[in-house]
C-alpha cells in the first residue's frame, strides 16, 4: 500500500477516535472501565494527527484538508467496485491490479481518497 | 448478542508465552489469524490505544481494544498468561487474562461499544478472575462466557 495512503488512513483513524471519545458513549466507557481522561486523550490524539498531517506531501495535505472540511471520512474503501463515500460505481481500471493501492487515488465523483478492498 | 457467539476456540489461548507487553499484544493479535501486514497494522493501532492509558482494568484483567480497517467484522480473542505480566494495569498488579477486541472502522451492526461494555462487565464479576485461572481448555472458556454473560 502506498505510504501516503497509509498515513491518510492513520490520520483518519486518529480523527475518528478523537471524535468517538469526545462524543459520548466510548468516552464514558473509557472513563468508567479504564480510568481514561477523555479530554487528555483527545488532546493527545489531536497532537498525533497533526504530526502525521505534517508528514503528508503538500499536494495531498491540501486535498486532505479540503475534503476534511466537508466530510467526516475523507478516506473510504472501494468494495465491489463501489465507493463507500458516495456509493457510486468506480471504473474497473482502479481494481484488479497487483497492488491496487500502490498509488493514492480519489473517487472521481465525490473526491474522497479511496483504497481498494478486494 | 451473546459474547459466546463472538469467540471461536481458535482465538483462545490459555498458555501465552510472551514476557513483555509488546510481545504479548502481538501474540494476542496472532490469534485472529490475520496476514503479517495486517498484524503489523493492528499492533500499531492497539499500541496507540495503550499509549493513551493501559487497558489493564485491575484484578489481573486487561482488555486491549481498538477499531482497525484490518477487521471486516468484530473480532475477539482471549489469552491467558498463567504467571502474569506487568501491563501497567490500573491497580499496578500483574495481568493474567487478556481480552482483545477489534472492530472495523464502520459497523453496520454497531456491536463494538456494547461488546466492550459487556466484556468489561464480565471481567468485573468478582468470581471471574479465579474461574479464568482455573480453565483447562478453550471450550471451558466459552462455557464460562455462556454462564456468566447471559
Amino acid at each position: 500500500m502506498n505510504e501516503q495512503l497509509v498515513l491518510l488512513l492513520e490520520i483518519q483513524d486518529l480523527t475518528s477516535k478523537t471524535r468517538e471519545i469526545e462524543s459520548g458513549e466510548l468516552g464514558e466507557l473509557e472513563q468508567s472501565h479504564f480510568g481514561m481522561d477523555p479530554d487528555a486523550a483527545a488532546t493527545t490524539l489531536r497532537e498525533k494527527a497533526a504530526e502525521l498531517i505534517a508528514d503528508l506531501k503538500p499536494n495531498i495535505r491540501a486535498r486532505f484538508q479540503a475534503i476534511s472540511d466537508r466530510v467526516d471520512r475523507p478516506v473510504v474503501p472501494v468494495i465491489g467496485g463501489t465507493c463507500f463515500g458516495c456509493y457510486v460505481s468506480i471504473p474497473a481500471a482502479t481494481a484488479g491490479e497487483q497492488d491496487p493501492n500502490a498509488e493514492v487515488q480519489s473517487c472521481e465523483t465525490c473526491g474522497r481518497f479511496i483504497y481498494i478492498l478486494s | 448478542m451473546r459474547l459466546r457467539e463472538l469467540f471461536t476456540v481458535d482465538a483462545v489461548k490459555l498458555q501465552l508465552q510472551s514476557e513483555t507487553k509488546d510481545d504479548l499484544l502481538k501474540e494476542l493479535i496472532s490469534l485472529l489469524g490475520l496476514d503479517e501486514k495486517s498484524e503489523a497494522i493492528l499492533f500499531k493501532t492497539v499500541k496507540r490505544r495503550e499509549n493513551l492509558g493501559s487497558t489493564g482494568i485491575g484484578k489481573g484483567i486487561a482488555i486491549p481494544h481498538c477499531r482497525s480497517l484490518v477487521a471486516n467484522r468484530l473480532r475477539l480473542a482471549y489469552g491467558r498468561k498463567p504467571d502474569g505480566i506487568d501491563f501497567n494495569a490500573i491497580d499496578g498488579a500483574p495481568v493474567y487474562n487478556f481480552f482483545l477486541i477489534v472492530a472495523p472502522p464502520l459497523e453496520v451492526s454497531n456491536q463494538y461499544l456494547p461488546v466492550l461494555g459487556k466484556i468489561a462487565q464480565f471481567a468485573k464479576d468478582p468470581e471471574v478472575p479465579d474461574l479464568l485461572l482455573g480453565l483447562e481448555d478453550p471450550q471451558e472458556f466459552l462455557d464460562l462466557l455462556d454462564e456468566k454473560s447471559r
